[in-house]
């Protein structure tokens, strides 16, 4: 007796060479579509002081999306990391707010990101700040990423990176950067594609930071698809970190290290950011520090005072306007580079007296 | 190297192309397969090749001897199966038995004990390291573990399955050795199978496969289903299971039963997830392989569900080791013990662990127990199938529990708690349930009648499902690099 013909499939999804035509254009048209349909659907509020929420610092197209709207009202964007967002501050005790008292007006945005050093920061703008165009921008240079091997990324750091998902995955190679090879390409479509950022962005605000099927984990009998209706949270009014000064705390002066600026991966990374920003046609003016040289032991000043006088003069001989202000009062800083309330005041007013745009 | 990853996108879309140019030479096209197959398999452990070709040549020797020479046809089949059970065996087996055999000699307070299998490779260490200080590498320490090679027992059996019809004349010696090499490594089925006959594939690789707009859509459409029982299923199953299988003891039976269904859906659609992408991978390129799945969970018998469960390893066990048993041709106690040898071996195939014997001896009795129940006339025509169905379902997920526990303790735990806890709500996501739910409602349209099944044949269903999968992937799943449950057998 003759075996019976096994079947070839086992179902009846089989479609033909024209309907895969039609699926291939309805999923371009979803892959295109969706991101640019959501932001109608999703209203986001550009309050004064605006600053993106602590908890979604790694909501990528939601900068993308806020510096757009950032770029539209204000006349100039600071760009950098914590130190610009204000991580022991009110979102009204930030550099942002003051020198905006300081104008007498708004115009200016705080683009700060919480932990984007150079690398992660070339990487925000590269991918993500296609809306800081034709700008002023204050780019602003946390020199405390070059303060050891660790920082510069030339080794692993211990707790991880705070933004794998904007540091150059292939080139240059960053030793201190430990990732397979498919999650790196993951990473490098994201990056092209606001698609993903946009589905990234669902997890960051509506899904507790997780993908959807681990999120249905953790509310096994609620609506996955309900909890996109929430809308976006409001702006960051919260204080994330005590405002207390580094000597109230007790901290010690640190041995730092630091990196030569002509090897590090960091410099090189922020002077990439430079590029990147002055190809979109921005002014760009850059804020070194303001960095606690109180916290330095002599050793590490002295190493410290090297590689400010190389950045600052690499910035001379592009014609990049700058400051690289003296160190604030040493009170006023709550560690090796954040200023508290009163230091960023401070600071405003030096960076308003030497910006060259200042009305 | 694995096929919902960007790295496997990368490495066909380059593969492709030139397969594509190359086809107009077999030469070239086998070489080219054969080249592309290796590079895919030393992805995991570039050092595994090596058995793998190694395996390849002493089959394909072993045929060309035993094609010069008939008489010395037996001693050479011996060879080829000694030298594939003994590779098999070292890598897979080795430490089990060891472990187990010490145990034994402890318990007859016997001062001997067996050596650590992996140190009998440390005899390889010099030679190993005079060619990696030639390669420039630091010379290696001694090996302190036996690696199982990733897909061991399936490009075993395949090779295997070569030189078993060889001796039995029912396939021609292959004397191009690229050609073969290709046979036992092509990259769509090389880690997970299909087990692929030599008399399917091999044929298919000494002429260009003839790639029709058909066999796109067609590769198209099984890559899709496979892509997202993986990645939108099984791995979004596995995350219930593997918290409550991690610690079975910190939960109640509502739960328990549940990831054990869950379970039974996952490794389903696992590794029929698996076997859609390899077939359709190998669709595209105009090669075409064997269903392995064909809705295992509608089964309404055991005989039923073993001949639609990894169809190809259950018509080799059958092929090859059945059969020359005697299979069902020497009376009901023969054939049941033919069945029972079967079935255990068909067990220990998946690993080396009491857990996969157990499993293996539990379909056994299952399939022997049933037999007369699955011809009789009463099981056949009074029983309603959805019973029959559900029986069997039942059944099979019962054993799932010891396939997947990670210890017979664990195993028995599970088993024991589910009969004797109560109702704690087990937290079962909504979502997995509908995913699943919908998959067993698909399934029962399809298998249940030609008029059912013409349900979901309309363009508009079919391109519906393909765009609510689509979706899905790109929105709700997550992309995913967990490896296939396969992959360690």
């Amino acid at each position: 007796m003759n075996e019976p013909e096994m079947p070839d499939f086992s179902n009846a999804v089989r479609l033909t060479g024209w309907q895969w035509i039609g699926v291939g254009i309805f999923t371009v048209a979803l892959i295109l579509g969706a991101a640019p349909a959501w932001e109608r659907v999703e209203r986001f509020d550009l309050e004064p002081d605006y600053r993106m929420p602590y908890e979604l610092s790694l909501d990528y197209w939601l900068y993308e999306r806020y510096s757009r709207l950032a770029a539209i009202h204000s006349d100039t964007l600071l760009v950098g990391d914590s130190v610009v967002w204000g991580q022991y501050a009110t979102r009204e005790q930030t550099l942002s707010h003051y020198l905006n008292e300081e104008a007498h007006e708004e115009q200016f945005a705080n683009l700060g990101l919480n932990g984007a050093d150079p690398l992660a920061l070339a990487g925000l703008m590269e991918h993500y700040g296609g809306g800081v165009t034709g700008k002023n921008v204050i780019l602003q240079c946390n020199t405390l990423w070059m303060s050891s091997p660790e920082r510069d990324f030339q080794l692993e750091p211990r707790f991880g990176h705070n933004h794998p998902r904007l540091v150059p995955q292939f080139f240059p190679t960053i030793n201190g950067y430990k990732e397979e090879i498919s999650p790196r390409m993951g990473i490098a479509v994201e990056q092209r594609l606001p698609f993903r950022g946009w589905t990234t962005h669902l997890q960051q605000v509506y899904y507790d930071k997780t993908d959807i099927p681990t999120w249905t984990l953790n509310h096994p009998y609620d609506n996955p698809f309900a909890a996109v209706t929430r809308g976006l949270p409001p702006t960051d009014d919260m204080l994330r970190y005590k405002p207390i000064s580094w000597t109230k705390q007790g901290t010690k002066k640190e041995d730092m290290p630091w990196v030569d600026p002509e090897t590090s991966l960091q410099w090189h990374a922020f002077q990439h950011a430079v590029e990147i920003l002055e190809g979109r046609g921005n002014r760009v003016f850059v804020l070194v520090g303001p960095f606690n040289e109180h916290m330095l032991t002599d050793e590490s000043l002295q190493r410290y005072q090297k590689v400010k006088l190389a950045i600052e003069t690499w910035l001379r001989e592009k014609n990049l306007p700058y400051l690289a202000p003296p160190p604030l009062p040493s009170e006023l800083y709550a560690d090796a580079s954040h200023p508290l309330s009163e230091g960023y005041e401070i600071l405003a007013r030096q960076v308003f007296e030497a910006l060259p745009w200042k009305k | 190297m694995l096929f919902h990853t960007w790295v496997f996108f990368v490495f066909f879309a380059i593969v492709y192309p030139v397969y594509l140019v190359s086809r107009k030479n077999n030469l070239l096209m086998n070489l080219w397969l054969m080249l592309a197959s290796y590079t895919f398999y030393a992805w995991w452990n570039p050092s595994y090749i090596l058995l793998l070709f190694g395996t390849s040549a002493i089959d394909y020797v072993m045929v060309l001897f035993m094609d010069r020479s008939q008489r010395w046809k037996k001693f050479w089949l011996i060879v080829s199966l000694v030298s594939n059970f003994g590779f098999l065996g070292y890598f897979k087996y080795s430490t089990f038995i060891t472990t187990n055999l010490n145990l034994l000699f402890a318990q007859m307070h016997l001062s001997f004990a067996l050596p650590d299998p992996a140190s009998y490779a440390n005899v390889f260490i010099p030679m190993i390291n005079e060619v990696r200080l030639l390669v420039g590498q630091p010379p290696r320490g001694f090996f302190t573990e036996v690696i199982l090679p990733i897909g061991i027992s399936f490009h075993t059996f395949q090779s295997m399955s070569y030189t078993i019809d060889a001796y039995r004349g029912k396939i021609k010696t292959e004397y191009n050795f690229i050609r073969f090499l290709t046979f036992v490594s092509f990259f769509p089925q090389l880690v997970a199978g299909p087990i692929e006959r030599a008399s399917n594939l091999l044929p298919q690789l000494q002429s260009a496969p003839r790639i029709t707009r058909e066999d796109l859509s067609d590769g198209l459409s099984l890559f899709l289903v496979g892509f997202f029982k993986k990645v939108a299923l099984a791995d979004y199953l596995a995350k219930y299971v593997d918290q409550v299988y991690e610690t079975p003891g910190q939960f109640q039976a509502p739960a328990l039963v549940l990831a054990t269904v869950a379970f039974a859906w996952q490794i389903y659609f696992d590794f029929s997830g698996y076997t859609d992408m390899a077939r359709g991978i190998a669709r595209v390129m105009g090669f075409r392989m064997m269903l392995n799945f064909n809705n295992p969970y509608v089964a309404t018998g055991l005989g039923d569900f073993w001949s639609r469960w990894h169809i190809s390893l259950s018509t080799w066990f059958k092929d090859y080791l059945y059969f020359p048993l005697g299979g069902n041709r020497g009376g009901t106690l023969l054939t049941y013990r033919n069945m029972f040898i079967t079935m255990v071996i068909s067990g220990i195939w998946h690993g080396a662990a009491w857990t996969f014997v157990i499993w293996g001896v539990l379909h056994a009795v299952g399939r022997i127990l049933t037999r007369e129940l699955e011809r009789s006339q009463f099981y056949r025509e009074q029983v309603p199938a959805f019973v029959k169905q559900v029986l069997v379902f039942a059944f099979v997920c019962f054993t799932w529990i010891f396939f997947r526990a990670q210890s017979l303790n664990d195993a028995w735990l599970v088993t024991s708690r589910i009969f004797s806890t109560g109702w704690v709500d087990p937290q079962f996501p909504l979502l997995m349930a509908i995913l699943v739910l919908a998959v067993c409602a698909y399934q029962y349209l399809f298998t249940q009648s030609s008029l059912t099944r013409k349900l979901l044949e309309p363009a508009l269903v079919r391109v519906g499902l393909v765009i609510a999968m689509i979706t899905y992937l790109v929105i709700v799943a997550q992309p995913s690099t967990k490896a296939f449950i396969y992959f360690q057998f």
